[in-house]
C-alpha cells in the first residue's frame, strides 16, 4: 500500500510531462512556420520594392527624355524572373511610357486604367524622381508564391514536428510502461519473497507439529510397551505369586508341591522368553554370533515347524545349498523363523503353504548377504498395518492369542545382526518376510549345535559372589550352597576386590551392573592382581556386554537357570586348573 | 506688381498663337525646349565653371523656343539651382552659358567661336548638319538626339551613363 501513492503519480505526471513537450514541439513549428510566413511576406514585399526602386532608378533618364524604348528595355529586364507578372513605367501625367504583362491584358494601360492587381500578385507602384522632383510612376506586380506551395513547405515543417512530437510521445509512453512493468514486477517479487516467508513459516510449523506427533507417537508407544510389559508380568506374577503362597503351606502333599514348583519355573521360562524378546528388540540383547549355514538350520527346523504349523498348513522349502554362511546367534534366528511362521499360521486359519527360502544376493555395495524368506497364502494385509507390524505389542490377534513381541524380536534381531528385514504383502496375496543377512567371512567353520549342558559333577568349591542386589545375592549363595559349594557374598566391586586380597577363591561370580565399581571393571583389576583367578560374569542387561563384549570372559544371562551357572563355574575352575 | 503686367500679356500672346504653332499634340519644338533643361541633370560640369547661382541657358543664333524654353526652365530646378535663359547672337557673351542652344544658319561658325569652353552645346539636325554635344533628330515622330561624348570630354564635361544610353548614337572617340 505504501508504494500505491507514489505509483499513481507517477504514472500520472510522466504522460503529462510528455505530452506538455510535444504541445511545445508542435507550438513551435507553428510558430516556426508563423516566422516563416511573416519573414517571406516581408522579403517578399522587399524584394518588390527593391525591385520598383531598381526600375525607377533606371526609368529616370527615359522618363525624362520621354524615351519608350529605354524604359521598354528596362521594364523588359525584369521578364527573366518568372515571378514577375507585371512592369510597367508611367510618366508623370499618367500615360504608360512602358508596359510588360505576361498576361498581355494590360500593356497598354495607362497609371489611371490600371484595375487593381489579382489576389494572387503583390503590386508596388513607387515614383520616378529626377532632381527631386517626380516625374512618373514606375509599377512592380509580383506573384505571391503558389498558396498551395507554401501550404506544402508548412504541411512538411508541420508534419515533421508533429513527428517529433509523437516520437517524444511513443518514447515517453514506452519510458513509463517500462517504468510501470519495472514497478510491477519489483512489487511481485516483494508478493514472492512474502508468500515465500510465509512458505517457510508454515514449514517450520508442521515440522514443529510433526515433530510433536513423532514425540506424542513415541509416548504412545511407549504406554503400549509398559503397559504390554506389565500385563504379561502380572499375569506371570499372579502364577508365580499363587503358587508360592501354595508352597508355603506345611501340610503340602510332595506331588503338588512339585507341582507348583514346576509351574513357578514355567512362569519363570515365559518371563525370561518376554525380557529376552523385548530385549532383542531394544537390540540389546547379549548375542551370541556363530557361523550358520541357513539351509541346513532351516532343514534341521522343518519337523519343529510342520508340528507348530497343524495338518491343513503345508510347508515347501527351497534351499540354495551354495549360499554363504552367516554369522548370528542360532538361537535367536531360530526365534525369528518360528515367530514369522506363528504369525503365517494365524493368517491361514483355513490352511494354505508356508514357503521358506534360502538364496544369495548381492547388495548394491556388491556385498554377499544370504536371505531367509517366509512366505505364506493368507489373508495378507494393508500398507497401514504392515508398516506397524514390528512395532513391540503391536497385535491385530485377539487379546491373548499374541504378545504383540514376535516380530518386533525378528526386527530387533536382524538389525542387530547388521542385516535387515523387509515385508511384502497387499491384502488377500498372503504375505513375504524376507530376513537379509551378511555373509560370513570366509573360512568360518559351521558350528555345531551345542547340547544343552547336563547338570555336572561338581567339585567342592570356594565361590566368591558379587552382587548389588541383596536378593539376587543370597538366592545365588542359597543355590550354590546347596550345589556344595564354599559362598563368600560381597555387596560391590571394591568390597570383592578387597576380599580376594585376603582369601584364595577358586571362581568369582560376579554382576555387571552395580554402583560405583562394576564387573567388568572388577575383572579387569583382578585380571592384573590375580591373573589365575576366574571371573564369570552374569548380566540380565548390560549395555557394555552387548556393545564391546566382556573381554573373553564367559558372561552367563539372567535369569539364569541352575544347571547354566553351575556348568560355568565348573568351566571356570576346570579352565583355570 | 510691376512684373506681373508683361507676365500677363505674354501668357496672352501666346495663347493667340498657339492654335497656329502646334494644334492637338506637344509640337517637337516645345519636347526639344522641354529637354533642354533637363540636360543638366545628367550633365556634370568642370568645378571651375557654373558652380553656383542660376543655370544659364543660352539660345544662339536662331530662336524657335519662344517663350516655351523660358516656361520650360522656370518650372524646373536642378539641386535648388533655378534656370537663367538668355538669347544671344554671337558667341562672343558666351562665357557664362552653361547649355548652350546653337541654331540657325551660323551654326558652324558659333560652334567654332564657342571654342572648347566648358558648355554644353546643343544643335538640331533639323536645321544643322553641325553637331554640338547633344544634337536633336526626330526619330519616328519622336525627338531623340546623338552625343558626341569625346567633344563633351574635351569641354570638361561628364555626361552621365543615363543619358548616353538614351542616345541613338555616341561618339566615344
Amino acid at each position: 500500500m505504501r508504494s500505491l501513492p507514489k505509483s499513481l503519480l507517477e504514472w500520472r505526471t510522466a504522460p503529462t510531462a510528455i505530452f506538455l513537450i510535444a504541445m511545445l514541439i508542435v507550438a513551435g513549428g507553428i510558430g516556426i512556420i508563423l516566422q516563416n510566413e511573416v519573414t517571406f511576406r516581408s522579403a517578399r514585399d522587399r524584394q518588390a520594392m527593391v525591385a520598383a526602386e531598381v526600375l525607377a532608378g533606371s526609368v529616370t533618364a527615359a522618363v525624362d527624355f520621354d524615351d519608350p524604348v529605354a524604359a521598354k528595355e528596362a521594364v523588359d529586364a525584369f521578364q527573366v524572373n518568372p515571378q514577375v507578372r507585371y512592369v510597367a513605367v508611367f510618366d508623370g501625367g499618367g500615360s504608360m511610357l512602358a508596359a510588360f504583362d505576361r498576361s498581355g491584358k494590360r500593356s497598354r494601360l495607362s497609371l489611371a486604367q490600371l484595375p487593381a492587381p489579382p489576389p494572387t500578385n503583390y503590386r508596388v507602384a513607387v515614383p520616378v524622381v529626377s532632381a527631386g522632383e517626380r516625374v512618373g510612376t514606375a509599377v512592380y506586380e509580383v506573384e505571391r508564391e503558389a498558396v498551395a506551395r507554401r501550404l506544402t513547405r508548412y504541411v512538411i515543417l508541420g508534419a515533421l514536428a508533429v513527428l517529433a512530437a509523437l516520437v517524444i510521445v511513443t518514447l515517453g509512453l514506452a519510458q513509463a510502461a517500462l517504468h510501470r512493468a519495472n514497478r510491477e514486477l519489483s512489487e511481485r517479487a516483494e508478493a514472492l519473497s512474502q508468500a515465500n516467508e510465509l512458505l517457510a513459516e508454515q514449514i517450520a510449523g508442521r515440522a514443529k507439529a510433526e515433530e510433536q506427533l513423532r514425540q506424542s507417537q513415541k509416548m504412545q508407544a511407549l504406554g503400549q510397551l509398559t503397559g504390554g510389559i506389565a500385563h504379561d508380568f502380572n499375569n506371570l506374577l499372579t502364577v508365580i505369586q499363587g503358587s508360592a503362597d501354595i508352597l508355603t503351606r506345611d501340610e503340602l502333599a510332595d506331588d503338588r508341591r512339585k507341582r507348583f514348583a514346576k509351574a513357578i519355573v514355567q512362569a519363570a521360562d515365559n518371563a525370561a522368553v518376554l525380557t529376552s524378546q523385548l530385549l532383542a528388540f531394544a537390540r540389546r540383547q547379549p548375542l551370541k554370533p556363530e557361523v550358520v549355514d541357513l539351509s541346513q538350520l532351516v532343514a534341521g527346523m522343518t519337523d519343529l515347524l510342520d508340528r507348530t504349523m497343524g495338518e491343513r498348513i503345508k510347508i515347501e522349502t527351497s534351499l540354495e545349498r551354495s549360499t554363504p554362511p552367516v554369522t548370528v546367534d542360532r538361537n535367536q534366528l531360530q526365534s525369528a523363523i518360528l515367530n514369522i511362521a506363528s504369525n503365517a499360521r494365524d493368517a491361514m486359519p483355513d490352511g494354505g503353504t508356508l514357503t521358506i527360502r534360502v538364496s544369495e544376493i548381492r547388495s548394491e555395495a556388491g556385498e554377499r548377504m544370504a536371505t531367509i524368506s517366509v512366505s505364506d497364502t493368507g489373508a495378507g494385509m494393508d500398507a497401514d498395518t504392515a508398516s506397524r507390524i514390528f512395532e513391540p505389542f503391536f497385535t491385530t490377534k485377539k487379546t491373548g492369542k499374541g504378545t504383540g513381541l514376535g516380530l518386533s524380536q525378528v526386527y530387533g534381531f536382524a538389525t542387530q545382526s547388521g542385516g535387515e528385514v523387509f515385508v511384502d504383502s497387499e491384502p488377500g496375496e498372503g504375505t513375504t518376510v524376507t530376513l537379509l543377512l551378511p555373509c560370513s567371512e570366509p573360512g568360518m567353520a559351521v558350528a555345531r549345535q551345542a547340547e544343552e549342558p547336563a547338570l555336572p559333577e561338581q567339585p567342592r568349591a570356594e565361590i566368591l559372589v558379587v552382587e548389588d542386589n541383596e536378593d539376587v545375592g543370597q538366592f545365588a549363595e542359597t543355590l550354590l550352597t546347596e550345589l556344595g559349594h564354599s559362598v563368600t557374598l560381597a555387596t560391590s566391586g571394591e568390597e570383592a576386590l578387597e576380599l580376594t586380597r585376603d582369601h584364595d577363591f577358586d571362581v568369582v561370580f560376579s554382576d555387571v551392573v552395580m554402583p560405583g565399581m562394576g564387573g567388568l571393571r572388577l575383572a579387569e583389576r583382578l585380571a592384573e592382581e590375580k591373573p589365575d583367578l576366574p571371573v564369570v560374569l552374569a548380566t540380565g542387561y548390560s549395555q557394555e556386554i552387548a556393545q564391546s563384549g566382556s573381554g573373553g570372559r564367559p558372561v552367563i544371562l539372567k535369569p539364569y537357570r541352575l544347571a547354566t551357572l553351575s556348568q560355568a563355574l565348573a568351566d571356570a575352575i576346570s579352565g583355570r586348573s | 506688381m510691376r512684373h506681373r503686367l508683361p507676365l500677363l500679356l505674354c501668357l496672352i500672346a501666346a495663347f493667340l498663337l498657339l492654335p497656329a504653332a502646334a494644334p492637338g499634340a506637344i509640337s517637337d519644338t516645345a519636347v526639344k525646349a522641354a529637354f533642354l533643361p533637363r540636360f543638366a541633370r545628367y550633365v556634370t560640369w568642370p568645378a571651375s565653371a557654373h558652380s553656383s547661382g542660376p543655370i544659364v541657358i543660352c539660345v544662339i543664333g536662331d530662336d524657335p523656343f519662344g517663350r516655351m524654353l523660358n516656361e520650360a526652365a522656370a518650372s524646373q530646378q536642378v539641386d535648388g539651382r533655378s534656370f537663367v535663359v538668355k538669347r544671344l547672337t554671337s558667341a562672343s557673351a558666351a562665357s557664362d552659358c552653361a547649355i548652350a542652344f546653337v541654331d540657325g544658319g551660323r551654326t558652324e561658325e558659333i560652334l567654332a567661336a564657342l571654342g572648347r569652353q566648358p558648355i554644353l552645346t546643343v544643335t538640331d539636325a533639323r536645321s544643322s548638319g553641325q553637331r554640338g554635344v547633344i544634337h536633336f533628330t526626330v526619330v519616328g515622330g519622336r525627338v531623340r538626339f546623338f552625343i558626341d561624348n569625346a567633344q563633351a570630354q574635351a569641354r570638361g564635361l561628364t555626361i552621365s551613363s543615363r543619358l548616353l544610353a538614351l542616345a541613338i548614337g555616341v561618339n566615344q572617340k
